[in-house]
């Protein structure tokens, strides 16, 4: 009996072939279908249902991955005293966490890729615990790296991964409003972990703090339990013609063509040649080198124009507060008709409107303005991140988008790592806020409009290929209502297709929503 | 004249001399007279510190005074330098660090410096204290108080208990009192649960009066966060089986069916027919 090729799909069909076979090919000619074969293996995610509770375990998860570091900062004082270090040796803690989050990427896509995405939560869950019980019990910096930064990083990594890999396979019409509202995981659980550590903290040291912490992230194995492997209506014949071909690829490789496959599990480099994917990486890239040092230098600033501290630290609330409703809004916005199709223009909006923002902060000087600045902050860092992972699996697709995930995040720690340093230094070398923001803003306005430009160009360059690709081959066109971008009609089919796939070349980015689909059946 | 009245007359002219240069500085060891303003009593009530007002004139002297200038508590007070021979320093509305002792120097250019002090004097304040401090069983717990004014005060520590103020009990020789001029800490190792918590008060007292705050230790028990960490824990375990009771309930529903979760698309007929082939 084979084994099944993702054994966490159910595959509720038994049937056989035989049955289907021309059956098969006349549907398939009008069903909605994404260009590679394995696609077409399943029909249509559900998009309601049980992926609501996905989207709440999702959540949960992506909201302990993006808090756990920044409200871990609230004990580091009293770490600090305790064992003796200095503020650049404790401040280490969070960088190792945020990097192995970010570095481990590759790695925990291979793993939900092959077990599928709720075991993976409930062992990302108990890492996390697991790391943060142990810290309780340290008595010396380096145990805090090991414990806290690196089990506990690759516990988050692991959530953070499987979580948006799970959104992909539950939703596709209304999929750009489950990442809004799964994003929108990270501002919710600071402002409820911030106050509650600093509470902990009072009540029993960070050692008792760090233990109940570790008992709370307990919580993504209850995230995980959520996040049941979705059942598909399959298409058997396209999953037997796809065992047998990867059987067949399988004999047919050398040695080296396998070490080489396996290799490309990890670090897929073929993404690269994908001009969508290295776009999208790109603008990502300027953006996450901007987007944190203001929030790193907000209260400073805020304190060297002449707000009082206290006041200064309650700008950083209002920013999450705004975020936390924003990123659900942009998620419904997104899904509607008009954008939807044009998600990576609003991207790049989002992008230019969060650089202007910081562009025109040096010019606030009172605390009113600050506040405004703050909540327009808010507004535009809430719309990127609802936006980020949702435009890659628009470019990517279902089944490209777990390792393109890892790829874009093991990339990303670069600029995440240098973003605030850099700037502190540009602080340290003229003395004044401005320039920060300035280079900030500036970074990520010419990321938003890169992102623009070079989406325009991108498209416009697929409808030409798409017209010299039909007048090459004369196959039924069909309309792709996939919700995925131009980019995946020329994607390099890595599995055998079954149909051709085009794209109406009169509408390049037509992604659907919800009432099209049914007009190509 | 004779040898011996001429001998006589040199000697006593010599001794003269010399009775003249030895007087010389006899002379001027004559201090020069500063007069100084009289030493002050610091008060701290509402809007009744308007403003100190220091002097120092030098009446007479000996020498061609150089320059002179103001020193706190032994160390120069920067830019007072000035070769007035009237010498004032003003402090506006002066706090509790403006007490100390004040000199005010006069330097000579062919004699040692003269100079003159004056007291400003003041209820000790106390500044720095921590309003509470949490340690855990077996630690070491440091309170501390710092003031300001002068002259220094001398430190007590106390326990607060039932409103009345206690001596601490060291019978079991856990407390540690260690006070400088303006600075006291109390340590107290290897805390106890069961002795230890509570208000404690440090007292500062000297000539001019006195003043206490207070603080409060709390010690932590080393089970205290278990008991909120079994209520997480029974909380996921509970939501866990809750999770998986509902899914284990529903699947052989769901294979019943024979369907995977319902889709919100209108498929036509068509799709059906294809899902209902698919069961057996």
């Amino acid at each position: 009996m084979r084994k099944p090729e993702r054994p966490h799909e159910h595959c509720c069909c038994r049937a056989t072939r035989q049955a289907t076979g021309s059956r098969w090919k006349e549907v398939t000619s009008e069903r909605i279908m994404s260009p590679a074969a394995t696609d077409a293996a399943e029909s249509k995610p559900p998009d309601g249902g049980w992926g609501w509770m996905v989207v709440v375990g999702a959540h949960i998860s992506i909201g302990f991955a993006y808090s756990t570091p920044k409200a871990l900062s609230i004990f580091f004082k009293e770490i600090q005293e305790d064992l003796g270090a200095s503020s650049s040796e404790i401040a280490w803690i969070s960088s190792i966490m945020l990097a192995v989050m970010y570095a481990g990427g590759p790695v925990s896509s291979v793993l939900v890729k092959r077990f599928g995405s709720r075991p993976i939560v409930i062992v990302g869950g108990l890492m996390c615990g697991v790391s943060m019980v142990t810290a309780s019990f340290g008595r010396s910096i380096v145990y805090l790296y090991l414990s806290i930064g690196i089990i506990g990083g690759c516990g988050l990594c692991f959530n953070l991964n499987a979580s948006l890999t799970i959104i992909s396979k539950y939703f596709l019409s209304k999929r750009p409003l489950a990442n809004g509202l799964a994003m929108a995981g990270s501002p919710v659980f600071l402002c409820f972990l911030a106050p509650l550590n600093q509470f902990l903290l009072g009540d029993f040291g960070w050692r008792g703090s760090l233990l109940i912490l570790g008992g709370m992230m307990l919580n993504c194995c209850v995230a995980g339990a959520l996040m049941r492997p979705v059942t598909l209506s399959c298409n058997p014949s396209a999953v037997a013609a796809l065992k047998n071909m990867e059987t067949t690829t399988k004999h047919n490789m050398s040695k080296k063509g396998r070490c080489l496959t396996n290799a490309r599990q990890f670090l897929d480099f073929s993404f690269f040649k994908d001009r969508g994917f290295i776009i999208y990486l790109m603008g990502n890239t300027m953006y996450i080198f901007g987007a944190y040092a203001p929030i790193v230098f907000l209260s400073a600033y805020a304190v060297s124009q002449g707000v009082e501290e206290y006041s200064a630290a309650y700008l950083l609330s209002i920013m999450g507060f705004v975020d936390m409703f924003v990123r659900p809004g942009t998620g419904l916005i997104a899904n509607s008709k008009w954008i939807r199709p044009r998600i990576q223009y609003f991207f790049g909006f989002a992008m230019i409107f969060n650089g202007a923002c910081h562009l025109l902060c040096p010019m606030m000087t009172s605390y009113a303005f600050l506040v405004g600045y703050a909540v327009f902050f808010g507004v535009g860092f809430g719309m990127v991140f609802a936006l980020i992972f949702e435009c890659l699996m628009d470019l990517m697709g279902n089944q490209r988008f777990p390792s393109a995930v890892g790829l874009v995040t093991i990339i990303e720690c670069f600029p995440m790592l240098l973003g605030p340093p850099t700037a502190g230094l540009l602080v340290d070398l003229y003395g004044d806020y401005k320039y920060l923001f300035y280079m900030c803003g500036a970074v990520i306005m010419s990321g938003g409009l890169f992102l623009i430009i070079m989406n325009i160009l991108h498209y416009h360059m697929l409808e030409k290929e798409k017209a010299e690709h039909n007048g090459a081959r004369r196959s039924p066109e069909t309309g792709n209502q996939d919700g995925v971008s131009l980019s995946e009609a020329q994607r390099e089919p890595t599995e055998a297709e079954s149909a051709p796939m085009n794209r109406d070349p009169q509408d390049p980015s037509t992604d659907d929503t919800g009432p099209d689909i049914t007009d190509h059946f | 004249m004779i040898p011996g009245k001429r001998r006589a007359a040199v000697m006593l002219l010599s001794a003269a001399i010399v009775g003249a240069m030895l007087m010389q500085p006899v002379r001027s060891q004559n201090e020069p007279s500063i007069a100084a303003s009289e030493n002050v009593l610091l008060t701290f009530e509402e809007g009744s510190s308007p403003g100190i007002v220091l002097q120092c004139n030098l009446t007479s002297s000996y020498s061609a005074h150089k320059e002179n200038f103001w020193m706190k508590n032994g160390e120069e007070i920067p830019e007072t330098r000035q070769d007035n021979k009237n010498m004032e320093l003003k402090l506006d509305r002066p706090r509790a660090d403006a007490a100390g002792v004040y000199v005010c120097v006069y330097t000579f250019d062919n004699a040692p410096p003269a100079n003159a002090t004056i007291e400003i004097k003041s209820v000790p304040v106390i500044t720095g204290h921590k309003r509470s401090e949490n340690k855990n069983e077996g630690q070491r717990a440091v309170l501390h108080c710092k003031s300001l004014g002068y002259p220094h005060p001398i430190w007590t520590w106390h326990k607060v208990d039932n409103g009345g103020f206690k001596d601490i009990d060291n019978s079991t020789g856990r407390f540690f009192i260690n006070s400088r001029d303006n600075y006291t800490e109390l340590h107290i190792v290897n805390l106890d649960i069961n002795a230890d918590p509570g208000v404690y008060a440090c007292n500062a007292t000297n000539v001019i009066g006195s003043n206490k705050e207070t603080s409060v230790l709390r010690v932590r028990s080393h089970l205290a966060p278990l008991w909120p960490l079994l209520g997480v824990l029974a909380e996921i375990i509970i939501l866990i089986v809750i999770i998986v009771v509902y899914e284990k309930r529903k699947k052989p529903e769901d294979l019943q069916d024979g369907g995977p979760v319902k889709t919100n698309s209108t498929n036509n007929h068509k799709d059906k027919n294809l899902r209902q082939r698919n069961t057996n």
